[in-house]
């Protein structure tokens, strides 16, 4: 587990902002992203069932429930509670997207991967998808980043002092008081 | 003087090394009863939102299907034609108005001589990119219109693809395809009713629905004799159709996908 301590100096001052901004910019994607395919959830499951790696079963549970779960990783998110959990759970979703776009891919269909709602149904030579495992993988960079360093200001986990170094600390020591 | 100052300098050191590992672990614990809320706040959240999501979506499913379908589908031409040519297309799809443009008038002579029949199997995928949900309404009218005259169907259908609202816009008003309507023939006021209440919306979701379920992923998606064509171009239509004729022998049920189970039972 990196120590946000072991950082350079100006890092180290920087780090609990950087790591707010990835948390409020993280949310915004997932509040997009859920809400939109929240609002169509037949296009939801339709999307899912593009992709044909799920048993229908699945792709509807899929499709209902991944948009209420990317809106709760959003909250969570802004709210800075359970940073470093819910950026652990992002992180391992974008891991799935980019698998599951990856595999589309390999396999010649021909479709959009929906991750901002739509049915998955793009015309004919329209797909896009580098591009959207490129977004991915650049989500991911910030979500593993944020589950590493989830000390951040204007937090939930900060005002609860449940990151292990909650507290500014301009000299690492253990002279710092915990209550 | 010296060993007494250090030895309580040690229990001093040693009593806040204690005290700041208490804190330590009291942090912890508490991090892991956060952790376990907020895991079991996720599991309900997602399992409260399947249901309701579940509760939407059969309930936009609900409603009646209109009168004069062919196993699900809007059939146009002789029963009797050699070759069945399927198409899944959006009222609101752009490339589907290319195609109809491209190879409408080539059907419409294949249809008149009689050597093809089309299968309409009209989807609503685009309802996104209107802001008034317009494939679903195009499509309601359409329903309506086949209701009431299958005869007007296409008719209604060419005239919805001349007058295609771009993408992005309000589409048509429901007053302008209740005109529209009555130009391709039909009685105005049943399909002004129909898309007043609703009244096939539930019908647009099932077969959009099945659509999806049988592997269609775009608009327009069409087939020759249940074979899928790779492109929409005019001429890959004709060779295939040219095919079928030579060599066919079945009209059998249309599947996109080859193992994929038939649309609607």
């Amino acid at each position: 587990m990196p120590d946000a301590r072991a950082l350079p100096a100006r890092l180290r001052t920087a780090q609990p902002w950087l790591s707010t901004v990835a948390r409020v910019g993280l949310a915004a994607v997932l509040i997009a992203s859920g809400w939109l395919k929240l609002v169509d959830p037949d296009a939801s499951v339709r999307a899912v069932r593009a992709y044909r790696l799920l048993p229908e079963t699945l792709a509807r549970g899929v499709g209902f429930g991944l948009p209420v779960l990317e809106l709760a990783l959003a909250a969570l998110l802004l709210l800075g509670l359970g940073t470093r959990l819910a950026a652990a759970v992002f992180a391992a979703l974008l891991v799935v997207f980019i698998i599951g776009v990856a595999s589309v891919w390999a396999r010649g269909l021909s479709i959009d991967c929906g991750c901002f709602g739509g049915g998955g149904q793009v015309a004919a030579g329209q797909t896009h998808y580098l591009r959207e495992i490129l977004r991915d993988v650049g989500l991911l960079v910030v979500a593993l980043a944020l589950a590493a360093f989830p000390r951040s200001r204007w937090s939930l986990d900060g005002a609860l002092r449940l990151t292990d170094d909650a507290a500014p600390v301009p000299g690492a020591g253990t002279s710092r008081s915990i209550r | 003087m010296t060993n007494a100052r250090t030895a309580r300098a040690v229990r001093e050191q040693k009593a806040a090394e204690m005290r700041l590992q208490a804190a330590r672990s009291q942090r912890r614990r508490r991090s892991a009863a956060i952790a376990g809320t907020v895991i079991a706040v996720l599991i309900l959240a997602v399992g409260i939102g399947v249901l309701v999501q579940t509760a939407r979506s059969s309930s936009a499913a609900a409603g009646g299907t209109p009168r004069n379908l062919t196993d699900g589908a809007i059939m146009v031409g002789k029963p009797s034609a050699k070759v069945t040519l399927t198409l899944y297309e959006d009222f609101q799809c752009p490339v589907c108005q290319e195609f109809e443009t491209e190879s409408g008038k080539q059907i419409a002579t294949w249809v008149k001589n009689g050597t093809v029949k089309v299968a309409y199997r009209p989807v609503a995928f685009l309802n996104r990119e209107s802001t008034t949900q317009y494939s679903t309404r195009a499509l309601d009218a359409a329903a309506a219109v086949v209701d009431s005259d299958p005869g007007a169907f296409q008719a209604f259908h060419d005239l919805l693809y001349a007058q295609q609202p771009p993408e992005g816009s309000a589409g048509l008003t429901d007053a302008a395809l209740v005109q529209l309507a009555g130009q391709a023939g039909v009685p105005t006021a049943a399909v002004q009713q129909a898309l007043k209440d609703k009244q096939f919306e539930g019908w647009v979701t099932r077969v959009t629905d099945q659509a999806s379920k049988d592997g269609v992923v775009g608009t327009p998606t069409i087939l020759v004799n249940g074979q899928k064509l790779s492109s929409f171009g005019l001429p890959e239509m004709q060779a295939a159709v040219q095919a079928a004729l030579k060599g066919g022998t079945s009209t059998s049920t249309p599947s996109p996908s080859g193992s994929v189970s038939p649309s609607t039972p």
